[in-house]
Order: structure tokens, then C-alpha cells, then sequence
């Protein structure tokens, strides 16, 4: 089994099988193409988006309906050909595909990117970062909006 | 900001070299046609907001990430020092076996 050198984690070995392929990159990050998804059951349900490629990079996620139980996915026609979906309908988060927002932390607290969900074929593990710019989500949605914290 | 108004098919120049057609309008969208320099990037304003937002999120590390989490999920000191030192019991407790 391969093994990875990681910043954060140490060497992790891998199945080869389970690495997510970004055929055009992240925005930011356009040459790394392969990434790790890393879970740990005491931190679950985040998934940690390991390169393959910088051993520093790593993203930490979290499954979209854990952010927005109600969240709509909307993939632009260009990101799903890269996926190697049907250009017809929408995909279906489960069942067809991982949907995963980027968390970052700011001065206000955690954030998730909702604006542009990782989007990953759970039958070839090609994956997106898929910018939806009519769904009307943000790139900085709050986690934990105060209200929720203050009860 | 310059306001314009334009019909489908017509052109806007900016300086010599940026043409930018009007290519199709329809119910709710317009296509837009760019010309411009090839070592210009012309990206959606989107994307450029999700590549900052990758870079900011690419500078915390997944510890800073959970730890930020989990004190806002745990706000009362109290109860954040007691979880944590019940984790560290246990976890030497492991070690030993």
C-alpha cells in the first residue's frame, strides 16, 4: 500500500483506489489534482482533503447537509462534464455524489464554503470544486451564527 | 460605475485591446463574449472569491480548525476544561494497557 507524507497527520498509507481526483485543480491551488479524503471516527463527520502532491496542503470539510440540512446543489454544466456526469439533471449528494464544504476560520468563528462545494463522482472519484454562482450561497457561510451559541 | 445599455450583438470596448460582446440575452442570464489579451485572466467574480477563500482556508490547519469548533460548540470554560481533561484520563489510561 502506498504511503504519504503529511504535515498533519504524519505517513498515512492509502489505497490508491480512494484517491479524489481534481482533473483542473482547486481555485487557488490549479496544479494539485490529488487529494486524500482523511476521517477519523473521533472527529467525524469532517473530512480532511490530504494533497497527494504538498504534504503541508490540507483542507478540513464537512459534508454539506451537515452545514444545511435544506442546502440545493446547483453544478454547472462545465463541472459536471468534468465529473463525467450527465449534463441533464442535477447529480444526487449520497447517492451519486460527495458534497463537502471547505471550513475556514475567521475572526467571527468557523465558515463554510457553500458558494463552491467540493463535488466528487462516487463512481470514479472525479472531483470538482464547483463554483454555483445563481444558487445564491455564500463563500463564507457562518457555522455557528450567534443566536445558536448564546441559548 | 459606468452604466451601459446595450442590445444583444453590440459591442463595448475598454482601452484598445478589451472588446466585450453582448452575445445573447435571455429570461434571466446574458452571454457575454470577452476578447481580450492572452495573459490577462478573465475569470467570474465567483471565482475569484472562492480562490481567496481557498487560500485562507489552506493557512488553518485541521487542529486550529477543530479547536475553533469546539469552542463554539462548548462556550462555558468550565465545561471545555473538564471535557478535556477526562480525554487526556483517558487517553493515558490507553497507553498503559
Amino acid at each position: 500500500m502506498p504511503e504519504t507524507q503529511t504535515t498533519n497527520f504524519g505517513t498515512i498509507s492509502f489505497a490508491p483506489e480512494s484517491v479524489f481526483e481534481f482533473p483542473n485543480g482547486l481555485p487557488g491551488f490549479e496544479e494539485r489534482r490529488r487529494f486524500l479524503p482523511v476521517q477519523n471516527p473521533r472527529t467525524a463527520p469532517i473530512v480532511f482533503l490530504q494533497s497527494l502532491e504538498e504534504p503541508s496542503l490540507c483542507f478540513t470539510t464537512l459534508p454539506v447537509w451537515v452545514v444545511d440540512p435544506q442546502y440545493r446543489l446547483r453544478v454547472m454544466e462545465q463541472d459536471l462534464e468534468v465529473l463525467e456526469l450527465t449534463a441533464d439533471r442535477q447529480p444526487r449528494i449520497g447517492d451519486e455524489i460527495l458534497c463537502l464544504a471547505v471550513l475556514s476560520i475567521r475572526n467571527t468563528g468557523t465558515t463554510a464554503n457553500l458558494l463552491a462545494p467540493v463535488v466528487v463522482n462516487l463512481k470514479n472519484y472525479k472531483a470538482v470544486q464547483a463554483v454555483s454562482a445563481e444558487s445564491g450561497y455564500s463563500h463564507r457561510h457562518l457555522l455557528f451564527p450567534q443566536e445558536a451559541v448564546a441559548c | 460605475m459606468l452604466i451601459m445599455s446595450r442590445r444583444q450583438g453590440e459591442t463595448i470596448l475598454i482601452g484598445s485591446e478589451i472588446e466585450i460582446v453582448i452575445a445573447h440575452i435571455g429570461r434571466s442570464r446574458v452571454r457575454v463574449g470577452i476578447r481580450a489579451p492572452r495573459q490577462m485572466a478573465v475569470v467570474a467574480l465567483e471565482v475569484k472569491l472562492v480562490s481567496e477563500e481557498n487560500r485562507a482556508a489552506a493557512l488553518a490547519p485541521p487542529a486550529a480548525v477543530l479547536q475553533t469548533i469546539l469552542a463554539q460548540l462548548l462556550p462555558d470554560p468550565h465545561t471545555f476544561h473538564t471535557l478535556t481533561d477526562e480525554g487526556s484520563v483517558r487517553q493515558d489510561a490507553g497507553t498503559k494497557t
